[in-house]
């Protein structure tokens, strides 16, 4: 392999094994992150879509294939903190303020947080929370949350990002406006971006490349580029090519 | 809303005052027993004229209590975080853990003070107090942690002790807070008991014993007061740090039950049966690692072995089984009774209180306040009201099982979400329908968990009524034995009462289980 930036996942298998039962959660997985590309990863529940993310991350082990992170084995890439990334759930520590929950993977890193501070406000103004540094996640709302989780994806200046639903607590309203704040940082920081979602809309807004995949066993089906100018604005969604797309993108993924 | 309910004291306050106008107006009219209840009034004046025995005693009291308090909870703490990290310690030391939490502690009281000098049975018996309490919050507290927080941290390549430290110890701070805000009554009531049994100069104890024979009510309530209101000061103080600090909400009452074991189902057999025999021997190693580091001799300090041969194998084997034999039919008989009607009385009252949640409202402070009161103060104010006869063991016991009992099955009614309530009714069901449907069912797991958790509280009661009160049954040949320097029987009735309440723990736990499994319900943890 060359040392290229980006996601690259080859031939990827994973089996789930207990009492006796087998779970194909991934069959012959292929995935292609380009530098600098954001590509969503879309399917219906259980079809490994966040299997295939956390085995990126090194959270999972998988059974064979390859896996490269700008290069490298996951576990040496997320160590070396060049990954970002955001769950579902914001996943906040409850005790520590804003400042000091994006400060938490220069912590896991064993980087010195106050050589961090110019960039934490940054990131604090960035993510629209300026005011807010040492709030408590439990006095923020559920969006604030999960801007304090974006923003500590980006603490490290990761070249790849990784986000699993970031927004999927959220209401459609919030969650279309975060779309668009999302985009605005992700082209700001130019990393590569990898978001695992459940919405055809947001795929496609966001995303260069959409990919679809089927379960049982979890496969990729077909991958679908969206190929709208950018900054994409909030009404690309009323758009006739816009519904074109998530029409085309909906019947692969029921599987017509 | 916990909050909001915690915090409004005005219906507290008022039933207080209430209570104590009609304790005043009791006493003043010696309604109660012929005068053993005095009038607040008394009970001050007399407190006045005894003010300068009180520091000393309190003073004593405190400074044993802080210092066992310390001590177990600095080895609880340390002994939690090292079975969260390796559960198959914390498998082999489940015996002990049971054990410990199991002992009545009236019945080693004396053996401690047989085997180790000065202020360390206090300590002992006050560390011991605390342990299980504090052991058992730290291990749920460390369990369950924010799995999601944890994938963030190994996302960025941290391993299990960045895990540990970044998110796992912080997030156990409001349990092991909780842990030891029960845990502190318990160091007092330990350190009283150790005074009580074992002589000395001072403590509340000591004070209590010396003026039990004196026929002087009021002060037996200034003490027995005195002993409550630090008790449950040890109490405040922690629920107001923990409150304050944390601004934590989490429930009264501890969460007593073992700590989940960890995920050995899978172990190899051989594993796991040699964890589990090594789990029933580790407290005999630890009882006899015990004589043999204080060195006291043979005569007086009996092993596991010692007490084998006191009961089966010596001359005199028969008429100890005979005095034991006695004992027993005394004491259990009048256990169970008590505790039947404590549990069932709570379960009936918990039930009924779900129609009333403005009775909770007033009723669970004074519920809480008599989970602190220490046990051997009670016990002589109740001897004085009921006399010396049985029903002063039955009344005992019965308190000392309602009130857990109620306080922990309120809590789990409480628990039934709202829709599962408003689906019956939404059906038109009475009130009773859904009482039988919903809330009885609910509350059983409740029930069997409280009936668990009250077994070595109501020994201890019995035990503690039957050497203060009544001469009859475990207690009183507990204290006969030290009268005739019967060191094999001290020994006897200590490791009897203790395996039998770990016998009866395991009863319950298995019936429970299989009832609970049937009924496709958890256990309460």
């Amino acid at each position: 392999m060359t040392a290229v930036p980006g996601i690259s996942l080859r031939n990827v298998c994973k089996t789930y094994r207990s009492r006796g039962s087998e779970v194909v959660a991934l069959e012959d997985i292929n995935l292609d992150c380009p530098p600098g590309s954001f590509t969503a990863l879309i399917g219906p529940s259980g079809c490994g879509k966040s299997t295939a993310m956390r085995i990126a991350l090194g959270l999972e082990d998988h059974d064979s294939g390859e896996v490269r992170i700008a290069g490298q084995a996951p576990a040496t890439a997320t160590a070396s903190g060049i990954t970002g990334v955001a769950f579902q759930d914001a996943a906040l520590l409850p005790w520590r303020s804003v400042a000091r929950n994006i400060a938490l993977p220069l912590e896991v890193l064993d980087r010195d947080p106050s050589r961090y501070s110019h960039e934490i406000t940054k990131l604090i103004e960035l993510v629209g929370l300026k005011g807010y540094e040492n709030a408590l996640p439990g006095q923020l709302s559920g969006g604030m949350r999960q801007r304090v989780s974006i923003a500590r994806s980006l603490i490290t200046s990761p070249e790849v990002l990784f986000m699993d639903e970031p927004f999927g607590a959220l209401d459609q309203i919030r969650r279309r406006q975060m779309n668009v704040e999302l985009q605005r940082i992700w082209q700001e920081t130019g990393s590569t971006a990898l978001l695992v979602t459940h919405g055809i809309d947001e795929a496609v807004f966001l995303a260069d490349q959409v990919v679809v995949m089927h379960a049982n066993p979890g496969r990729v089906i077909e991958v679908i580029a969206s190929p709208f100018a950018r900054p994409r604005r909030d009404d690309l969604y009323s758009t006739p090519e816009f519904h074109a797309l998530t029409d085309r993108i909906a019947g692969v993924l029921h599987g017509q | 809303m916990a909050n909001r309910r915690r915090f409004r004291h005005s219906p507290v306050l008022r039933n207080l005052l209430i209570l104590l106008m009609v304790w005043e107006v009791a006493g003043q009219l010696k309604l109660v027993a012929g005068g053993a209840l005095p009038p607040l009034s008394d009970i001050a004046i007399r407190f006045w004229q005894d003010r300068a025995d009180y520091p000393g005693h309190v003073a004593a009291t405190v400074w044993s209590s802080t210092l066992g308090f310390l001590i177990g909870n600095v080895l609880a703490i340390g002994a939690g975080v090292l079975f969260v990290l390796f559960p198959k310690v914390q498998r082999l030391a489940r015996g002990v853990n049971i054990a410990v939490f199991a002992l009545p502690a009236i019945a080693i009281a004396p053996i401690l003070v047989l085997t180790l000098e000065g202020n360390a049975p206090r300590i002992v018996l006050a560390a011991l107090g605390v342990y299980f309490v504090t052991m058992s919050a730290t291990v749920v507290g460390l369990s369950q942690y924010d799995t999601r927080a944890a994938d963030v941290i190994r996302a960025y390549g941290g391993g299990n002790w960045k895990v540990m430290r970044l998110v796992r110890l912080r997030g156990a701070v409001p349990d092991i807070l909780g842990g030891l805000r029960i845990a502190a009554p318990n160091a007092v009531l330990g350190a009283i008991l150790a005074e009580f049994g074992g002589g000395g100069r001072w403590g509340l104890g000591t004070y209590l014993l010396g003026s039990l024979g004196r026929g002087e009510p009021a002060r037996l309530w200034g003490i027995g007061l005195m002993a409550t209101l630090i008790a449950g000061l040890s109490y405040a103080v922690f629920a107001l740090i923990s409150a304050r600090v944390l601004g934590s909400t989490r429930s009264v009452t501890l969460n007593t039950a073992l700590p989940p074991d960890g995920a050995d189902a899978d172990a190899p057999l051989g594993l796991r049966v040699s964890l589990a025999v090594g789990a029933a021997v580790l407290p005999f190693v630890l009882w006899w690692a015990f004589i043999r580091l204080t060195g006291v001799p043979e005569m007086i300090a009996r092993t596991p072995w010692g007490v084998v041969d006191y009961l089966f194998l010596a001359d005199s084997s028969a008429v100890a089984r005979a005095k034991l034999g006695a004992a027993l039919l005394e004491t259990l008989p009048i256990t169970a009774l008590g505790m039947v009607a404590g549990l069932g009385f709570a379960f009936l009252l918990a039930i009924a209180s779900r129609m009333m949640p403005g009775f909770i409202r007033a009723f669970m402070p004074v519920a809480l306040v008599t989970q602190t009161m220490p046990l051997v103060a009670l016990t002589p104010l109740l001897v004085l009201m009921l006399g010396r006869g049985l029903s002063v063991t039955l009344w005992i016991t019965i308190s000392v099982t309602f009130f857990p009992a109620f306080v922990l099955l309120v809590q789990g009614i409480q628990r039934v979400p709202q829709s599962v309530l408003d689906l019956p009714r939404a059906y038109g069901a009475s009130a009773w329908k859904e009482l039988r449907m919903v809330s009885v069912p609910a509350a059983l797991p409740y029930l069997f968990a409280a009936t668990r958790l009250t077994v070595p509280r109501a020994l201890l009661g019995v035990m503690i009524a039957e050497w203060l009160a009544t001469g009859t049954g475990l207690g009183n040949l507990l204290n006969q034995s030290r009268g005739y320097l019967d060191y094999g029987m001290i020994w006897t009735v200590a490791s009897v009462s203790v395996c039998l309440s770990v016998a009866f723990y395991y009863a319950v736990l298995a019936v429970e289980r299989r009832t609970l499994t049937r009924l496709g319900m958890q256990v309460v943890e």
